[in-house]
C-alpha cells in the first residue's frame, strides 16, 4: 500500500515547505529565533504627544529599537525603550520626539552623544529635552500674530492720536516717563532679539537670513503684499478710531482720560517685558524658535508645506504657516 | 429439527469455539412515524441456518442490522450469544460477519487488500500470516486468481463471493448475509446457497440469511420466518413451509400471475 | 427552527467525529501508509492550482495597488501591501477555499459513496471505527500539509507581485525596493499568523467535509447533495472563522 515514490514526494513537499518557512523567517526576523530582546531603558517627558506603542526608535537616522511600552509615572509620562542589543547608547545622548511630517508618524530620535562618555546601562534613564510639535508652534505663531497686530494696532492709534491732541501727548509722557526702565529694557530685549536674527542665529534668524528660505518666502510675496494691503485698511481704520479717541468714546478714549486705567497700561508693559526676556532668554516656544537651531529642520519642512499649500490654494493667505509668519512680521 | 452441533470450528486454526445463539425479543423499530418493525420476536439456535424472508421493503434488512448493532430498536432488544446487541462491546466479544447485499467491498483496494483489512487493523497476525490466510479464504471460494483485482473488475457473481471470503477472514461466530443471491443468475443463485451451505456444514457457524429466494431457503435452511409489513408471519421449517396456512405466505410462495385481476391495481399505497 | 436543530446536529456530530478520531492518534504510526497517501491527495497534488492561483493574486494585489498609487501615493509600498495582504490573509483564505473545493468535496464524495454503498457500515461491523481508518489520516495530513502549502501560496504571491512591480510601465519598481519594505514593515509573525490561521481553516475543511460525507443517508444521488453542502459549509466557516481567529491572534 506504501508506494516508496509517493512516500519520497511527500517527504520532499514537506521540506520543501519547513525550508520556505525557515527562509521566510531568517528574511523577516533576522534569523534569530527568538526575537531580539534587546534592553530596555526609560525615557521620561512632559507629554508622549502622539508617541505610541510600537513606533521607531532611530539614532541618527538609523532604526535601532521601538516604543516597548509608555506608561504615566507620577507626574510625568515615560516611555520604555526596547533598544537592539548591538546597540550601544552615550550616558550624555537626548532622546525627543520627532514627528516625520505633518501627517507622518512619531519616532523618539537619540542623538549620538559625546564620543568620550561611558555606555549606558540597560534599565537606566536617558536624558530627554522638550522639543515643540509643529501643532502648537502653529498655535501659539497664529495667537501670537493677533496679539501683536492688536498691540501694534493699539501703539499706532496711540501715535497718531500723539501728533494731533496735546492732552494725549501729556498722558503719554507721564506714562512713559512712569515706565521708563520697562519701556528701555524691553527695547533692550528687542535690539538682542533682531541682533541674532541679523547674525542668523536661532531658527527665526536662519529663517531670514538662509538663501534657500528666500525661494519659499518670495513664493509667499504675494501672500505679504495683500497682508501690506490689510494692513494699509488697518491704518485708514485706525485713522476712524483715533477720531473717536478723540471724541472722548471707546475704550481708548477712556483709556487716556481715564486716570485708573493707566495702572492697567503700567502691568501689560510689565507683562510684555518679562515676554520679551524670555523670548531672549529662550525660554517658551518662541524662544526656542529664536534661539534653538533643532527646530529649523521642522520650520523648513512646514516652510515647503506651506508653500505648497500656497500654491494650492491660491489665495486663502491667513491661515498658512507663511501668513501668520508675514502677518506677526509686519 | 435437528440436534444443533453446540461447536463452531475456526476455518484456519481448526479450533472448535461454543457457537453462538440469537434471541430477538419483541423488536420494535420506527423511522419517524414509519413502523418498519412491529414487536417481532425469534430466536436463532447455536450453529443453525435461519432464513429470514420476506417481500422488498419488509424489514428484513433493518432486522439484520439489528443483530449486528448499526441500528438501535426502538423498543425491544436484540442479544446475540446472550449480550445486547446493541452494545459497541458485543462487536469486540463476538465476531459477526455481515454480508453485505452488494458486497461493500471497498473500491479503492484491491480483493486482497479487501481481505487483508480486518486482520491488518486488529493485527491478528503478521504480514506473512495474513497473507497465509487471506489466500486460504480466497481458495476456499476458488478466488486465487482475483486477488490483485479491484472490485470494479469483478461480476456480480465474484463480488458476492469475495465478500463471503472478506467475512470468512474474520474467523466468524456468526455470518450474517443479506440478499446473497439477489441479482444473480439462477446458476450463480445455486453457486451462493451451495457456498453458504458448505461454510456452514464445515465450520458451524450459526448463519442467519435474508433472502426472498425461495429455493435458498427451501434447500438449505433449518429454520425459516417469513416477515411481511414489519410482523413475522410464520416461523417454522422448511417441511412446515411447503403447507403454509397463511394465505398471504402462501401467496409470497407461490405467486399466481393473474392478467384478470392484477395485484398492482389492489395495492393500497 | 428546523434549521436551527439541523445546525446544532451538524455541530454536534462533527465534534463527536473529533473526539473519536483524536481518541485513536495513538494509531497514527500504524497508519503511516495511509497518512503518506493522504498527504499525497490533499497536499502534492494540490500544490500546482495554489501556486496558479496565488501567483495570480500576488500579481492583481501589486496591479491595482500601483494603479492606485499612480497619481498618489507612495508607490515603494506596494511590496509590503503585497506582502501583507498574502500572508495575513489572502494567502490562507485562498489556500483554504482552494481545498475546500478540490479536497474538501473530494472527501465528501468518498466518503458520502463508502457510505451509501454500505461500505461504511462494513467497516462498522468489522469493527473498524471509520472516524480511525478514514477521518485521522485525513486530518492528520492537512495539519501536515496547509502550511507548507501556505507559505508556498505567500512566497509565489509575493514574487507574482514583484514581477508585476517592476515590469509594469507606470509601477516599475525593483525588486529589491519591492522586497525591502516588506522586510522593514513586516514581522515574521505576520507570515506566521496567516500559517496558524491556515491551519484552523485546513483543520475545519477536513473536519467537516468527513462528517458530511460520513452522515449520508439514502442513495446515490445524495452524494452530490453532500458534496454540494461540504463546498458550502466549508467556504461559509472560513471566512466566519477568519474574522474570529484574526481576531484571536490580534
Amino acid at each position: 500500500m506504501i508506494n516508496m515514490q509517493q512516500t519520497a514526494r511527500v517527504g520532499l513537499f514537506f521540506l520543501l515547505g519547513l525550508a520556505l518557512i525557515w527562509v521566510t523567517f531568517e528574511t523577516l526576523s533576522g534569523g534569530k529565533v527568538f526575537k531580539d530582546k534587546g534592553y530596555q531603558i526609560v525615557a521620561g517627558f512632559e507629554s508622549l504627544k502622539e508617541l505610541k506603542e510600537g513606533d521607531d526608535v532611530r539614532m541618527a537616522g538609523v532604526k535601532i529599537g521601538t516604543v516597548a511600552s509608555t506608561r504615566l509615572a507620577g507626574r510625568r509620562a515615560e516611555a520604555v525603550l526596547r533598544i537592539d542589543s548591538d546597540v550601544k547608547i552615550k550616558e550624555d545622548a537626548t532622546a525627543s520626539i520627532v514627528m516625520s511630517g505633518l501627517i507622518g508618524t512619531n519616532y523618539i530620535g537619540v542623538d549620538l552623544g559625546s564620543a568620550g562618555a561611558g555606555d549606558l546601562r540597560p534599565g537606566a534613564e536617558i536624558h530627554t529635552k522638550v522639543t515643540p510639535d509643529i501643532n502648537s508652534v502653529m498655535t501659539q505663531l497664529g495667537s501670537l500674530g493677533a496679539k501683536l497686530e492688536d498691540t501694534l494696532g493699539s501703539l499706532g492709534t496711540a501715535m497718531n492720536g500723539n501728533g494731533k491732541g496735546p492732552g494725549l501727548l501729556q498722558k503719554i509722557d507721564k506714562l512713559v516717563s512712569d515706565n521708563g526702565e520697562n519701556v528701555t529694557a524691553t527695547m533692550a530685549n528687542v535690539r538682542q532679539v533682531s541682533e541674532k536674527l541679523n547674525k542668523g542665529e536661532g531658527t527665526l534668524g536662519k529663517l531670514i537670513n538662509d538663501p534657500k528660505l528666500h525661494d519659499d518666502l518670495v513664493a509667499s510675496v504675494a501672500e505679504i503684499k495683500s497682508t501690506a494691503t490689510e494692513a494699509r485698511n488697518f491704518v485708514a481704520d485706525a485713522q476712524n478710531i483715533v477720531d473717536q479717541v478723540k471724541a472722548g468714546r471707546g475704550t481708548l478714549g477712556a483709556l487716556v482720560y481715564d486716570d485708573t486705567t493707566g495702572n492697567n497700561i503700567k502691568v501689560t508693559a510689565a507683562n510684555l517685558r518679562s515676554v520679551s526676556d524670555k523670548l531672549a532668554r529662550g525660554e517658551g516656544t518662541l524662544g526656542k524658535l529664536i534661539n534653538d537651531d533643532s527646530t529649523l529642520r521642522d520650520a523648513q519642512a512646514v516652510m515647503k508645506k506651506a508653500n505648497t499649500a500656497l500654491d494650492g490654494l491660491g489665495d486663502s493667505g491667513p491661515i498658512t504657516a507663511v501668513g501668520i509668519v508675514a502677518k506677526s512680521l509686519f | 429439527m435437528a440436534e444443533a452441533p453446540s461447536t463452531t470450528r475456526n476455518p484456519f486454526t481448526h479450533v472448535e469455539t461454543p457457537a453462538v445463539g440469537v434471541a430477538v425479543e419483541d423488536l420494535c423499530k420506527s423511522f419517524g412515524t414509519f413502523e418498519v418493525l412491529k414487536h417481532v420476536s425469534f430466536s436463532v439456535a447455536p450453529g443453525e441456518i435461519f432464513v429470514l424472508m420476506g417481500p422488498s421493503g419488509s424489514g428484513k434488512s433493518v432486522l439484520l442490522k439489528h443483530i449486528v448493532g448499526l441500528e438501535l430498536p426502538s423498543s425491544g432488544r436484540v442479544t446475540v450469544d446472550n449480550r445486547d446487541a446493541a452494545a459497541e462491546e458485543t462487536r469486540e466479544q463476538v465476531r459477526m460477519a455481515l454480508v453485505f447485499q452488494a458486497g461493500a467491498l471497498f473500491n479503492s483496494m484491491t480483493v486482497y487488500d479487501n481481505l487483508a483489512l480486518y486482520p491488518r487493523e486488529h493485527r491478528i497476525a503478521d504480514e506473512a500470516g495474513i497473507r497465509e490466510k487471506v489466500m486460504r479464504a480466497l481458495q476456499i471460494l476458488s478466488l486465487e486468481n482475483a486477488a490483485e483485482k479491484f472490485p470494479s473488475e469483478l461480476s456480480g457473481g465474484m463480488k458476492k463471493r469475495v465478500a463471503i471470503a472478506r467475512a470468512l477472514v474474520m474467523e466468524p461466530q456468526l455470518m450474517l448475509y443479506d440478499e446473497p443471491t439477489s441479482e444473480l443468475d439462477p446458476v450463480m443463485s445455486a453457486t451462493i446457497a451451495e457456498i453458504i451451505a458448505t461454510l456452514k456444514d464445515q465450520y458451524r457457524v450459526t448463519t442467519i440469511v435474508v433472502s426472498h429466494d425461495r429455493d435458498l431457503a427451501l434447500n438449505i435452511s433449518d429454520r425459516v420466518g417469513i416477515l411481511m409489513g414489519g410482523e413475522l408471519l410464520f416461523l417454522g421449517t422448511p417441511a412446515e413451509l411447503r403447507t403454509p396456512t397463511d394465505p398471504r405466505v402462501a401467496d409470497f410462495l407461490n405467486p399466481k400471475i393473474d392478467l384478470q385481476n392484477p395485484r398492482f391495481k389492489k395495492l393500497e399505497t | 427552527m428546523k434549521q436551527l436543530i439541523q445546525i446544532l446536529e451538524g455541530l454536534g456530530s462533527t465534534l463527536q467525529l473529533l473526539m473519536r478520531a483524536a481518541s485513536y492518534a495513538g494509531t497514527l504510526p500504524r497508519q503511516i501508509g495511509r497518512f503518506v497517501e493522504q498527504c499525497y491527495t490533499i497536499g502534492y497534488t494540490t500544490l500546482p492550482i495554489v501556486a496558479i492561483l496565488s501567483f495570480f493574486i500576488g500579481s492583481v494585489l501589486a496591479l491595482q495597488s500601483g494603479h492606485a498609487a499612480e497619481n498618489f501615493g507612495p508607490k515603494q509600498f506596494i511590496g509590503l501591501l503585497v506582502g501583507l495582504s498574502m500572508a495575513a490573509e489572502l494567502g490562507p483564505v485562498m489556500v483554504a477555499v482552494l481545498l475546500a473545493g478540490r479536497v474538501g468535496s473530494a472527501i465528501a464524495a468518498e466518503l458520502a459513496s463508502m457510505k451509501v454503498y454500505q461500505e461504511i457500515d462494513a467497516l462498522e461491523t468489522m469493527n473498524i471505527p471509520p472516524a480511525r481508518i478514514l477521518v485521522l489520516p485525513r486530518l492528520a495530513a492537512i495539519l501536515v500539509m496547509m502550511p507548507v502549502l501556505t507559505i508556498i501560496a505567500d512566497l509565489v504571491g509575493w514574487f507574482g507581485g514583484a514581477i508585476v512591480a517592476k515590469y509594469t510601465h507606470f509601477i516599475s519598481i525593483e525588486p529589491e525596493s519591492y522586497f525591502a519594505t516588506m522586510r522593514q514593515y513586516m514581522e515574521f509573525r505576520d507570515v506566521w499568523n496567516g500559517l496558524v490561521k491556515a491551519e484552523v481553516f485546513g483543520f475545519v475543511i477536513v473536519l467537516v467535509s468527513c462528517n458530511i460525507g460520513l452522515n449520508t443517508r439514502g442513495g446515490p444521488r445524495e452524494i452530490g447533495a453532500s458534496v454540494t453542502r461540504a463546498v458550502v459549509v466549508s467556504l461559509i466557516l472560513i471566512l466566519v472563522l477568519d474574522y474570529f481567529v484574526t481576531k484571536a491572534l490580534m
